[in-house]
């Protein structure tokens, strides 16, 4: 096993029934790398973040998060998860609570800080996601890039060591991609450990510094994020970039 | 007219004792039957086989049998077996067990219409199931189940009547026994069917209250 990894996959298989989703999947993500995961729906790619903080079960293989084994039904599980935070793409938040008790629900309940310390970086976070007006809105009366902004922070409140984002802007109105997408922008300046499955192939490209094209449930193609996005080598991922980035053309 | 109301004057306060009986069985039962029914219905979404199993098997069982018959079991055939209750107990127990069957599958199908995206927030912040349940689904779940647990309270209310099968002196009770000593039915009847509804109706509001706050898909 790779000693530096912070998260290790190995030949990971899943299945759902008779749909094998995830055969063979290997990857090491480092300290600090910030790796996007592009490819087709049903390709695998939000199955393999799902698998890394044990949200799914997986059949084959091994998962490693700082050394420790991914199983979901141990108890290491609430550890692994409380160093490795999910932003998902329908946001999660929960709708019965005020934006700053979502961001320190977990602080609080979870990790056991006290509630004045834990508000008090609450507002820190939320200030830092631009939201500071909004910490006693619910989420109903947020748009969806509010909301999504209030789930990074969320996220942020566990102070995670790594963050999996789950297509984050895939269920946003076109307009309101852009204010997500510069809050991962500042968290990947800050130095953050991040994977992004996403079909923002323009943000992968500044973003990230590698690129892994996923295809029926394995890696076709990975590399430099610039190099890989404007030179793909495999046909697969020269046919997805084609049809992501001009939509409208038909063959 | 003059005569029913000189029969009222005449019997409520006698009446009044069933009616204290009625609301105690009533109360009772329904603490009984909640935690009974949330504790059926954790088990059916535990995802542990044995547990929704037998939870499954356990509300089927339950539901499968006339309150009347639980009520004969507890009263009448537990002393056998050398646990005997006073009738207010059997009674307020009998109820609650059998009630605890219609919360348990309300409760169930509120927690059941939990957003999946919900439970996978909360675990994604390190949450254990418990801790789930407790602070994300339950308090959300709570809306959806209110306003048929409002229902069930007004059928346990009406129901407790037939806690008089095992000699319980509540209303109905009360109310058979003076008319078989006075033979005034209709007064005394008339005046049972009246108190029921003034108990009744003011649940009924209750629940028509909750239905418009929550309904609604406003908080």
């Amino acid at each position: 096993m790779d000693q530096t990894a912070m998260i290790h996959l190995q030949d990971v298989h899943k299945s759902f029934g008779s749909n094998h989703v995830l055969r063979g999947f290997s990857m090491a993500i480092t300290k600090g790398e910030i790796v996007c995961i592009i490819g087709p729906s049903g390709s695998g790619k939000s199955t393999v973040l799902r698998c890394i903080n044990g949200l799914e079960s997986y059949e084959g293989g091994s998962i490693h998060v700082n050394g420790t084994l991914v199983d979901n039904k141990a108890k290491s599980i609430v550890a692994i998860r409380q160093n490795v935070s999910m932003v998902f793409q329908r946001f999660n938040l929960f709708p019965h609570r005020s934006v700053l008790d979502n961001v320190t629900e977990g602080p609080v309940f979870v990790k056991g800080e006290d509630a004045a310390s834990a508000q008090k970086r609450g507002r820190e976070l939320l200030a830092r996601v631009g939201l500071s007006d909004k910490e006693n809105a619910f989420p109903r009366e947020l748009s969806g890039g509010q909301q999504q902004r209030v789930a990074i922070a969320r996220a942020l409140a566990m102070e995670p060591r790594a963050i999996l984002f789950d297509e984050p802007t895939s269920a946003l109105d076109p307009e309101l991609v852009g204010e997500v997408l510069s809050v991962m922008r500042d968290l990947a300046r800050e130095g953050m450990t991040m994977i992004i499955v996403t079909h923002e192939i323009a943000f992968a490209r500044e973003v990230a510094d590698r690129v892994i094209f996923m295809d029926q449930g394995v890696i076709v193609e990975q590399g430099p994020a610039r190099e890989t996005l404007a030179h793909p080598s495999h046909p697969r991922t020269q046919d997805f970039l084609r049809r992501v980035t001009h939509p409208i053309e038909t063959d | 007219m003059q005569k029913f109301l000189a029969d009222a004057a005449e019997f409520i306060l006698i009446l009044f004792q069933g009616v204290v009986l009625t609301i105690g069985l009533t109360i009772g039962s329904l603490v009984i039957s909640t935690l009974l029914g949330l504790v059926w219905a954790l088990m059916r979404v535990s995802g542990v086989w044995a547990l929704s199993g037998t939870a499954k098997l356990f509300v089927n069982f339950i539901r499968g049998i006339p309150i009347i018959v639980q009520l004969f079991y507890i009263y009448f055939v537990l002393p056998d077996l050398g646990i005997t209750l006073t009738a207010m107990q059997a009674a307020i127990i009998g109820l609650g067990i059998a009630y605890s069957a219609y919360h348990s599958e309300n409760f169930r199908a509120g927690i059941e219409a939990i957003d999946h995206g919900q439970i996978e927030a909360a675990q994604s912040i390190g949450m254990g199931w418990w801790m789930v349940m407790r602070r994300v689904i339950l308090p959300q779940a709570i809306r959806i189940v209110l306003p048929p647990y409002g229902n069930i309270m007004i059928m346990m209310l009406k129901d407790s009547s037939q806690a008089s099968t095992i000699t319980v002196a509540e209303l109905a009770m009360q109310g058979k026994l003076i008319a078989s000593s006075t033979f005034k039915n209709t007064s005394v009847f008339t005046l049972v069917a009246l108190m029921y509804l003034c108990m009744s109706l003011p649940l009924m509001a209750l629940v028509t209250y909750l239905e418009k706050r929550f309904s609604s898909g406003q908080r």
